[in-house]
């Protein structure tokens, strides 16, 4: 299937070898990804979604009448922009006068939006459209005896009737199943459904009370499993778990937390056989545990 | 602080969040609790939020920062028993603030306007080049599609109506 793959900004400019992952597996999986040429900001929640209506969907608008151009559906890793994508499509889609207004203000770029192509992240690709057996047949290296956890991103689970592709979005499981599908055994644990805590101000306008939110779910990681991984599939989700830890151990003066931190896309496209300094060449929390396996 | 209820604004929330749904919040708190904010230094409370529009309560909800620490991991929409939208709610009180008091307005929308993200997207291309990636179609590098976004932007309220704050990467 061909899919127009929408990177957003954290990835390309921060973690591009996440990107890299993306690019790498993907089409290796029979999912062939074109640009969205001259794309910009989703737009973010703490941005345009903050000031006013006109400037939130026709950022949105912008963005979806790019993929429409080629008649091809979104795909998302991001979890920010996967959710603000959906909603500048909903409220499109829902509100003929709203759509009338910003299509107002594209016109004069040479630009339409009709709300012709849906929004999909890269989990529910893997794991509705490849299918974990897919990918467990596509593997030259399993992590067999591997322990780690999923960190679902808020994003792809919430609301459910908007963004969702799991059965249940109370007890999600596209990550895990996907996860299993690389041989790594996925451990449960009591804060498994938190959110990570990095999205949007919380982290930024409460840090102290964002770090002791984030550091009980590293606890429970800690004390609950034999986690030797996170694996996540949202930017976000990847740059802060990671980050975080680093942060907690210098504020403690000691190495407490230590657990690699990995897209999904990048375990797999190890799992694939390709290139550690390509595919997961970035991170604050070393790789070499797991790299070393490959 | 005491409040005046009399003096309070009764339309608010039809400037707010014109949405008869916020109406059948019950204060059950359902919004606060997985709240990832509601454990920030002041806290995030959704419902006092929601009481607040439907109050009228202008210049306590004009000078109250929390709509901006919400993480916007959406829970609270996904659990709410009386389908208040109450992410979209914060959302709406972040809109009213910013029209409000242009000092709300993040700093983020004028990087947008600049240079399409709010990151620096496209500029790392050596790196990009060592992990086998190619050259994004990114706006920054187009100047012509680029100009065509921000001439839409320009006649969007944020930055019509406040001009100044956008002039400085002409």
């Amino acid at each position: 299937m061909d899919l127009c793959f929408f990177p957003g900004c954290n990835m390309p400019a921060i973690r591009p070898d996440a990107e890299s992952a993306i690019r790498h597996t993907m089409p290796a999986l029979g999912v062939n990804l074109t640009n969205p040429d001259g794309y910009v900001c989703c737009p973010a929640f703490g941005s345009f979604p903050a000031t006013d209506t006109e400037s939130q969907f026709a950022t949105s608008g912008w963005n979806l009448s790019l993929a429409e151009e080629q008649g091809l559906d979104i795909m998302v890793q991001c979890g920010s922009c996967y959710s603000s994508l959906h909603m500048g499509l909903e409220h499109l889609h829902e509100d003929k006068e709203l759509r009338a207004k910003i299509n107002e203000l594209l016109k004069p770029t040479g630009r339409e939006v009709n709300c012709t192509s849906k929004v999909r992240h890269v989990t529910d690709i893997l794991y509705n459209e490849v299918g974990p057996e897919k990918i467990a047949e596509n593997i030259k290296h399993k992590l067999d005896g591997v322990h780690g956890i999923v960190q679902y991103p808020c994003h792809t689970l919430f609301p459910s009737e908007v963004v969702g592709f799991e059965e249940s979005p109370r007890r999600p499981v596209a990550l895990r199943k996907l996860t299993e599908a690389l041989g790594a055994t996925v451990d449960s644990y009591s804060l498994e459904y938190q959110c990570c805590g990095g999205a949007g101000g919380f982290s930024k306008t409460s840090p102290a009370e964002a770090d002791a939110f984030t550091k009980t779910k590293l606890d429970a990681i800690i004390n609950e499993t034999k986690a030797e991984f996170i694996v996540v599939s949202c930017i976000t989700c990847l740059m802060y778990m990671d980050g975080i830890q680093q942060k907690l151990n210098k504020q403690a003066g000691e190495d407490i937390y230590n657990i690699p931190v990995f897209d999904y896309n990048q375990l797999l496209a190890l799992c694939m056989g390709f290139d550690g300094h390509k595919v997961a060449a970035i991170s604050k929390i070393p790789r070499e545990s797991i790299l070393r396996r490959f | 602080m005491e409040i005046d209820f009399n003096a309070s604004n009764k339309n608010l929330w039809k400037e707010i969040y014109d949405n008869e749904d916020l109406h059948h919040c019950f204060n059950c708190g359902t919004c606060i609790t997985g709240c990832p904010a509601s454990h920030g230094n002041p806290p995030l409370l959704v419902r006092n939020l929601a009481r607040m529009v439907i109050l009228g309560l202008e210049e306590e909800l004009l000078d109250d920062p929390t709509p901006w620490s919400c993480t916007s991991c959406t829970r609270c929409e996904e659990m709410c028993p009386m389908d208040v939208k109450p992410f979209e709610l914060i959302l709406a009180i972040r809109k009213w603030q910013s029209a409000s008091d242009p000092t709300y307005i993040p700093t983020a929308v004028v990087d947008i306007y600049n240079r399409g993200y709010s990151q620096p997207v496209g500029v790392n291309t050596e790196l990009r080049d060592k992990l086998g990636l190619p050259e994004l179609p990114t706006i920054t590098n187009q100047p012509e599609k680029l100009k065509l976004f921000r001439e839409m932007l320009m006649k969007t309220p944020v930055i019509s109506e406040n001009d100044y704050m956008f002039m400085g990467d002409e």
